[in-house]
């Protein structure tokens, strides 16, 4: 049996933060050294499981940190937020919608359904949760997308149809964008996986974004245009 | 030169120390043989069964498909005629019964035939795996005939096709013991592949290639020209030599406890030949004058009793082997059900050698010394009663190093490894100074101690009779003690980790992903009284400010600090753990949040009470100071959270809850059953396999560590009873004399009861301190578990060991007391 012998941890002094949600949102304020950053039109919730979380990557190198970047540097000044849980379903997602509304989205977007597969949950719920937690979003004023997701198909057709079939029901119902196949042009690529061939390399969510971004942009007009008349009122916010 | 009658006078003369003298040669023989032997097979067997558990000698993996140059240079060794190689498929699906609805994800393993290539795969009705499976037909786990409804014979829609159950599975050789599996095993014949068409793009399936090498001496290389085809990062080969598993680990750990109990007891066979043989001498001593006088040279009574001592040797080391051979047949038994398959204990013959010829060295080195000094007996000895003051002249220390040179060398070959050899070395080397520094302080305040009870002054005066040698008796007595206890305490502790960590009672049944809105109706649906933990899973984003940057924390070895962290809320702390720094589990008076460390979390980064760490819960930051640090006071089943918060600042927080609990295996489907129907997002993992495998195997170990924890105890009594023996004629002498003065028996007895009452006590006091510390040592830095100190075991093994020592004294000595001053004072001056 080997002496297992703990190394000397050398502490550096990291100058740059992490994640903008550094800046509190819920009232336990420090007064922090700001840089030089600039102010945001608004505030994008990316909500889902590990695939939005990042397991495996860097903060930075997940999606929501990567559109973050995309946005800026196309001039859409949007905080995005990883609100990502790794191992998540539906049900948990559909629970925490309260929490999420605490950090006052203007866009939320969901990616979830990929563990209720990997657990054999039936279809119907899942559906119903993405359901629920869309209705408490809409009724909260929040520009919803929904991440069009797909199970693998060592579960057998009939599942993995009513699977699919989920995303467009929800989005064709309550009237809210869906995007094109999430994991498109990365799902089962070993080049774009991390070795456990579910969860992307930063490589992939770059292709990820890639796969979401007009539909995210789509949802900024949408919510732009919706706060249109609210800005030319005299009432106070 | 030599005398035969000389030396068959002397061996029969006096036979308590040669009686002793000979076990103690036999019990190092036994040790070296039997224990090297089982550990030998034990090993051979592990790797026997390390195949089963793999079955296959090379596994070859991937998420992917096997890639087109590795499959070639697999079909290219079966060609050859190298190996036999087959392919396994392993995936879940939903399964159900055909005409009805209702589900459910099984765990599904596709296997070419031939599969397994070692280990049996075992059916309920008793017949072979390989004969049974075939095309259109599956072997399934009793849980989904209970889940679906079914028996065997009905057929269940698998994929596009419909399949018939045809046997029930009860015991699986290369099943990972502690992988959780969310669904009952289902085997499949490879030839249904197309017909269930699961295997394809898109789905997540663990590729499995099993080879069996024909040739043993192939294996490392047709692992290595493989591992050289794979694709990095994707593929891997593994032997089943080099797989790490969790049952693997546990066996190092059991191996190593074992070797140490080896060398142990070796060390205290060593001790007790050593006292045999100093006794033995010392006795001749008087002999050896007689003969001196008579004109015997050096060199005749050397040799003559090097011979007597060969002779004793020789016995000790037949006899031992003879005990080994007749062990062999007991260890099967013992050791039946422990490890998977059949431990076949075989007298290794390098293990008998290595015995005989250590047995050979150890007795003549430890002779050497004591029959050195019998040249120093003058024969004016005869007359008076002379302390012999042996000179200790540079043959005395090279002696000495000799000794110390190979008992190092042969501890460290026996652990295999350099450091930890010399660690053990190093500290024994320190026990025995220590112990002589304490004795020698004791016997110093037994000097000047001015007590009123004349038997205890007897019995202090006593201790100092000359050639009493009560130094070395303290010494001795405290090391065979210390040897002996710190076996038994860490015996105890491993105990405690493994054992209590799958107590018979624990959970078989987990719950996972209960939504809080549903536990009210969960909890009732139910039943059954039980925990629910709430996880709440969070990262954490600074720590007094800093934040905690990614690429140090992963460089680091072991545990990180970026990784989710599963944080909980409660205002009470658990059975097993315990609070070491702070007052309570959170701070009164504390404005703010407040969090409770488990100290594990302090391996990562240094954290004191009134820190502050920022979690980030899914998005939200939450800043929270350290308001006490907690441990766990024994390994269990319960589940341990790095972080618990007041049950008020965190109950809104997103949080999924886990339960587990404990049902008869009979029950398990019918409940999984009820619960997923009415909570469809939970999921019921069945563990009764997993749970009853270890709680069985981690029984037997303490059995097998108690047995040979004996030969310990058997060393240290027979050191003991050298000692007693050691001194028996000054106490006949003095018992006389006390007789001769007026004393009773009852006061004799009382003397000698408290000489060894307080020999025993010093003794094992002393002997305690340094077990608890050595097994500090071995539990924290060598095993890794938990340490407890067991207050209660050690008072016990103290008062044993004190009762131990006075009952072998007094019953050395009852045949003292019988003797009449009038036939002894006759029969001294006769001499």
């Amino acid at each position: 049996m080997r002496v297992f012998i703990n190394r000397c941890r050398v502490i550096w002094l990291s100058l740059f933060l992490l994640t903008p949600m550094l800046f509190a949102m819920n009232g336990c304020q420090k007064k922090e050294s700001r840089k030089e950053r600039p102010k945001y039109d608004g505030t994008i919730v990316a909500a889902g499981d590990s695939l939005t979380a990042g397991l495996y990557v860097l903060e930075n190198e997940a999606y929501p940190a990567q559109l973050e970047k995309r946005l800026l540097g196309d001039g859409y000044r949007y905080r995005v937020i990883n609100a990502g849980n790794s191992g998540e379903t539906s049900s948990g997602l559909l629970s925490r919608m309260k929490w999420i509304l605490s950090m006052k989205p203007d866009i939320v977007i969901i990616e979830t359904g990929a563990n209720d597969g990997f657990r054999g949950v039936d279809p119907e719920l899942t559906r119903k949760n993405i359901e629920g937690a869309v209705r408490i979003l809409k009724s909260s004023g929040v520009t919803v997308v929904l991440a069009k997701m797909q199970i693998v198909q060592n579960l057998g057709k009939e599942y993995t149809e009513a699977f699919k079939a989920i995303y467009p029901a929800v989005a064709k119902k309550e009237g809210i964008i869906m995007t094109p196949f999430y994991l498109e042009g990365v799902a089962g690529n070993p080049d774009l996986n991390e070795p456990d061939g579910i969860h992307p390399t930063a490589a992939g969510y770059r292709i990820v974004v890639d796969n979401i971004y007009s539909s995210v942009i789509e949802a900024i007009k949408r919510e732009k245009a919706s706060h249109q008349p609210h800005s030319n009122s005299s009432v106070p916010e | 030169m030599l005398n035969s009658r000389f030396i068959r006078r002397e061996l029969t003369s006096s036979p308590q120390q040669s009686i002793i003298l000979v076990l103690c040669v036999a019990l190092s023989m036994v040790t070296l043989v039997s224990l090297g032997g089982f550990s030998e097979s034990v090993d051979s067997s592990l790797l026997r069964d390390a195949r089963a558990l793999h079955a296959g000698d090379i596994i070859v993996h991937s998420n992917y498909d096997l890639s087109s140059p590795l499959s070639e240079a697999i079909s290219s060794l079966r060609r050859k005629g190298m190996i036999d190689a087959v392919r396994v498929y392993e995936f879940y699906s939903l399964v159900r019964a055909p005409d009805r609805e209702g589900s459910i994800l099984g765990d599904l393993k596709v296997v070419e035939t031939g599969y397994p290539f070692y280990g049996t795969v075992e059916l309920r009705s008793g017949r072979s795996f390989r004969d049974t499976l075939q095309k259109g037909g599956i072997i399934v786990e009793e849980n989904l005939l209970g889940r679906l409804g079914l028996k065997v014979g009905d057929r269940v829609k698998i994929g596009s096709a419909t399949l018939t159950i045809l046997d029930v599975v009860t015991k699986e050789p290369d099943r990972p013991v502690n992988i959780f599996s969310l669904g009952p095993r289902i085997f499949i014949s490879a030839e249904d592949l197309n017909e269930i068409d699961l295997v394809k793009k898109g789905s997540r399936v663990m590729y499995k290639a099993l080879l069996k090498v024909h040739d043993e001496r192939d294996l490392e290389t047709v692992a290595a020209d493989l591992s050289k085809t794979a694709m990095k990062g994707q593929e891997h080969v593994e032997t089943f030599k080099t797989s790490e598993s969790r049952i693997k680990r546990f066996f190092d750990n059991l191996l190593f406890f074992m070797s140490l109990i080896g060398i142990f007891t070796l060390l205290l066979a060593g001790i007790g030949i050593q006292s045999a043989l100093t006794s033995f001498l010392r006795e001749r001593e008087k002999t050896v004058a007689i003969m001196k006088a008579l004109g015997g040279t050096g060199r005749f009574i050397t040799s003559n009793f090097a011979v007597i001592v060969s002779i004793l040797g020789i016995t000790g080391t037949i006899l031992g082997l003879l005990i080994s051979f007749s062990l062999q047949g007991f260890f099967p038994v013992l050791f039946r059900g422990i490890l998977p398959g059949d431990v076949v204990p075989v007298i290794s013959w390098s293990a008998v050698l290595q015995g005989i010829a250590l047995g050979v060295m150890v007795v003549a080195l430890f002779t050497f010394l004591p029959l050195y000094r019998l040249e120093d007996v003058k024969p004016a000895s005869i007359l008076g009663r002379e302390e012999i003051r042996s000179k200790r002249g540079l043959l005395y220390y090279s002696v000495f190093a000799a000794a110390l040179i190979l008992s190092t060398v042969m501890v460290v070959w026996r652990f295999g490894e350099v450091k930890t050899g010399l660690y053990f070395v190093s500290g024994t080397i320190a026990l025995i100074i220590i112990s002589s520094l304490g004795a020698e302080f004791i016997l110093l305040f037994m000097k000047k101690a001015d007590v009123r009870s004349l038997a205890l002054r007897q019995a202090f005066r006593g201790l100092f009779r000359p050639g009493n040698s009560t130094r070395a008796i303290i010494i001795t007595l405290t090391a065979s003690l210390t040897v002996i206890s710190a076996i038994y305490l860490i015996e105890l502790n491993l105990d405690a980790d493994f054992i209590r960590s799958y107590p018979a009672d624990a959970p078989n049944l987990f719950f996972l992903d209960i939504q809080p809105s549903q536990k009210d109706e969960f909890a009732r649906t139910l039943g059954i009284k039980t925990e629910y933990y709430p996880v709440v899973r969070a990262r954490i984003a600074s720590i007094n400010g800093e934040p905690v940057n990614p690429q140090d924390e992963q460089r680091r070895v072991g545990d990180d600090l970026t990784r989710e962290f599963n944080l909980t809320y409660r205002d009470y702390l658990l059975s097993d753990e315990k609070i070491i720094k702070g007052k309570g589990l959170y701070m009164d008076g504390w404005d703010g949040l407040q969090v409770s460390v488990l100290d594990t979390v302090l391996k990562m980064r240094g954290l004191k009470i009134g820190d502050s760490i920022t979690f980030n819960i899914q998005g939200v930051p939450l800043e929270a100071r350290v308001s006490s640090i907690r441990t766990r006071i024994k390994a269990s089943i319960q589940p341990f959270f790095y972080f618990v918060f007041p049950e008020k600042s965190l109950m809104d927080a997103p949080q999924t809850i886990f339960s587990a609990v404990r049902v008869e295996k009979e029950r398990i489907p019918g409940l999984q059953n009820l619960m997923v129907s009415r909570f469809p997002n939970v999921s019921a993992i069945d563990m009764t396999e997993m749970v009853s495998l270890f709680s069985r195997v981690m029984g037997r170990l303490s059995v097998i560590a108690r047995f040979f924890t004996l030969f310990g105890v058997v060393a240290g009594v027979l050191i003991v009873i050298s000692s007693v023996l050691a001194t028996r004629y000054a106490r006949i002498q003095e018992a006389v004399y006390f007789k001769i003065l007026g004393a009773r028996s009852t006061f004799v007895l009382t003397v000698f009861a408290l000489e060894n009452i307080i020999l025993g006590i010093v003794s094992a006091i002393f002997a305690l301190i340094f077990a608890q510390v050595a097994t500090w040592i071995v539990c924290k830095k060598v095993l890794e578990i938990p340490f407890t100190l067991f207050t209660g075991t050690s008072l016990i093994i103290i008062l044993s060991a004190i009762f131990l020592a006075t009952t072998t004294g007094l019953l050395a000595s009852i045949s003292v007391l019988r003797q009449r001053p009038v036939i002894f004072l006759r029969e001294e001056t006769k001499e």
